[in-house]
């Protein structure tokens, strides 16, 4: 269980990006984080992530603090993906997988290149191990981010606006299969994409303006979308 | 070189007391003269002075003044012994009684004749204005050269004289006398001034077309210095010169190293091209040596020099800026002087070849800490924060994220600065390291043929850096293919 209280952020020109948000992220869900570009779910997610540091408040896993936690060890438990991807241009797809399991959890090259291959394979890219991430597309590329930051099984896995770099087709595709990975990691999607949350995330966030404004299942929040015109 | 260091050489007398010999060299001290009236005549000099003394490539001591020792020792009823010593204390070992007299070529002055006497004369030379074949009919003296080039040695005395005596001539000054003739052949220069003799010498050896024109600007007398309590030898050889110039022998010895025959000598002692290509490749060698070994070291202090441009860590950073500013902003053979020369002064005596791999290592790394900067640059903070999200430390995000990114990216530019360096490495001739180019030089001082080894150095370095400079291209085109700059 991911427990945030009473977190507040602001950057250093002194603007407020979050303002006392509290907030309970339960494991094997999918849960969405809806919001309008500036409504901080971006700034959420980096603080979650240990990339920004919270001006007030807290962040539990399990009970215990984030920020006192071990760095491989913090990493193992909350993976994330940007909504850039940063793949490794130098590596190819196999090996951007195979670097963290090989130099941080110190797996036998042979062990981290069988369970890549499983993650990629589960993904449906399995062919593209061998190839270099300027030589696939952007939603096979998406699916590598993904599978890079899955082997390492991290309870929760922060994505952020995953979609944005998707067609229709391949953002219907990736929903699906985002479905059939959720009994073993939990998904933290941050989008402004509201129909693809509507159909992969069970329940979700509303955030506008650096506040959480709503908490419920997906209809809820739907509801609340309409309340806010958004 | 230590003044008092003599070697000994015999001629004739096989029995020489070894001793002696081996005492002197162990402490440094003299070996008790050899007394007029001995059979034995001493006579010191300097050996580092062609064509009146200097060792031939077979090793042995020959010379103008080397013959002219035997003819005195000869007409004396003594055998002659040769002591080489350095200039600076020739005069002091003679006072001391290291010998019985310096036959080197030594001129008339006053202050010297207050504490020696001098023979007569056994030869004249003096500085001597030599002009180019074509204008005999123009240059009939020196007062014809005015508002003109005339060439002289860097650090010779001609200099100073000619600015004095003919404020109007254009002095020019010149390392070698290859370089002095070459500009001479290209009509740069109208003449040049040197010895007469060893001018004379010197364009017989090269067979250059040029001739002696004038008078001697001033003439120096060249005598036999002996102590002053030596009169009844000072009378021996002064009776000894005057039968050799009598008879000839003076004359003889003259044309043999000054004649027309010298110049067959000076055909003789041409560098066959088997030795010219051991030289040569023997100086490249010591160049790649001096060249790669730097690159190597350069290129391993780079990394964390660009490291912390590109990270800003406080002090260190501004360590770093200076020093490459300042590296970078001064000349590279200013720097090579500076450790050559100035580094014994910190108490650190470096060899020319270390001294030279130092300051080009520091050179080039200041250079490449540039080139990996702008790598490391290149490489987009997201690729840190995914390798941090990894769970990767720091240094492995380092290491097997951002630098095999930022070297990709950097080895084009990193190839240039391989070639520059192993072109500067030119430079390291001037602190007497001995690589291709000091090599080519001392070929060229026989050969008088500058043209042709030049061109064959230049090519040595093209076929070195030609292949680099492709293989850059080769990796920049695959880098793009690669995707790299979207990173």
């Amino acid at each position: 269980m991911l427990e945030i209280n009473n977190l507040s952020f602001s950057y250093p020109d002194g603007s407020r990006a979050l303002e006392d948000i509290n907030m309970t992220l339960p494991r094997e869900h999918i849960l969405a984080v809806l919001g309008e570009s500036g409504s901080g779910k971006t700034t959420l997610l980096m603080c979650i992530g240990r990339f920004l540091q919270p001006r007030r408040g807290s962040i539990a896993i399990d009970g215990e603090d984030i920020s006192g936690i071990e760095h491989r060890e913090f990493r193992r438990r909350i993976g994330i993906v940007f909504q850039q991807l940063y793949l490794f241009p130098h590596l190819t797809v196999l090996e951007n997988m195979m670097l963290a399991p090989e130099k941080v959890l110190r797996q036998p090259k042979k062990e981290a290149r069988r369970e890549s291959l499983d993650t990629i394979g589960r993904l449906g890219i399995g062919e593209l191990g061998d190839k270099y991430p300027s030589q696939i597309s952007g939603g096979q590329a998406q699916r590598a981010a993904i599978a890079r930051a899955l082997v390492l099984k991290p309870s929760y896995l922060l994505l952020d606006e995953p979609t944005s770099a998707l067609d229709l087709n391949t953002t219907r595709e990736f929903g699906r299969w985002l479905v059939e990975l959720k009994e073993t990691t939990t998904f933290v999607i941050v989008t402004h994409d509201v129909p693809f949350a509507e159909k992969t995330a069970g329940s979700g966030f509303l955030m506008a303006d650096g506040r959480l404004r709503s908490v419920g299942t997906l209809p809820e929040i739907l509801k609340a979308i309409d309340h806010h015109s958004f | 070189m230590k003044t008092n260091s003599l070697i000994r050489i015999k001629f004739g007398r096989i029995f020489f007391p070894v001793f002696p010999a081996a005492a002197a060299l162990l402490f440094g001290l003299a070996v008790p003269p050899t007394l007029a009236g001995a059979e034995v005549f001493t006579v010191a000099l300097t050996g580092k002075y062609p064509p009146f003394s200097f060792y031939s490539p077979a090793g042995e001591l020959v010379g103008f003044d080397v013959d002219i020792s035997r003819a005195i020792a000869g007409r004396l009823g003594r055998e002659s012994e040769f002591v080489t010593t350095e200039w600076d204390g020739i005069l002091a070992g003679l006072l001391a009684g290291k010998y019985d007299a310096i036959i080197g070529s030594m001129a008339v002055t006053p202050e010297r004749a207050k504490k020696v006497i001098f023979s007569r004369p056994y030869y004249l030379s003096g500085a001597q204005l030599f002009i180019h074949r074509k204008d005999r009919d123009k240059i009939k003296t020196i007062a014809d050269c005015r508002g003109r080039n005339i060439g002289v040695g860097l650090g010779e005395t001609y200099e100073h004289f000619l600015r004095e005596n003919y404020p109007g001539i254009n002095t020019v000054s010149y390392k070698g006398t290859v370089d002095t003739f070459q500009d001479m052949l290209n009509r740069r220069l109208a003449g040049f001034v040197t010895d007469r003799l060893v001018g004379l010498y010197q364009v017989n050896q090269g067979e250059m077309p040029f001739v002696p024109a004038g008078p001697l600007l001033y003439q120096e007398k060249m005598a036999i210095p002996v102590t002053r309590e030596n009169t009844v030898l000072a009378g021996e050889i002064d009776e000894a010169l005057k039968s050799l110039q009598e008879d000839g022998t003076l004359a003889e010895i003259r044309e043999k190293w000054f004649g027309a025959a010298a110049r067959e000598t000076a055909r003789g002692s041409a560098i066959p091209p088997r030795t010219a290509a051991e030289m040569l490749l023997k100086g490249f060698g010591i160049t790649l040596l001096v060249a790669f070994t730097s690159i190597l070291l350069g290129f391993i202090l780079s990394v964390p020099g660009g490291w912390i441009l590109n990270n800003h860590p406080p002090l260190l950073y501004h360590l770093v800026r200076s020093f490459n500013d300042f590296i970078r902003g001064t000349p590279l053979l200013i720097q090579l002087f500076f450790v050559y020369f100035g580094a014994p002064q910190l108490g650190l005596v470096l060899s020319p070849i270390q001294a030279a791999i130092f300051t080009l290592t520091v050179n080039t790394s200041a250079y490449m800490a540039e080139v990996v900067r702008s790598g490391l640059m290149a490489v987009g903070p997201g690729q840190r924060k995914a390798g941090i999200a990894l769970g990767l430390s720091p240094f492995q995000v380092f290491r097997f994220v951002v630098w095999p990114q930022a070297f990709r990216i950097a080895l084009p530019p990193l190839m240039n600065t391989v070639v520059a360096l192993i072109k500067d490495t030119a430079l390291i001739a001037m602190i007497s390291v001995g690589e291709v180019i000091r090599e080519a030089q001392s070929i060229i001082s026989v050969t008088y043929d500058p043209m042709k080894y030049y061109f064959i150095v230049a090519a040595m370095f093209f076929l070195v850096t030609f292949p680099l400079m492709k293989l850059a291209g080769k990796i920049e085109k695959n880098i793009r293919a690669r995707g790299f700059t979207n990173a």
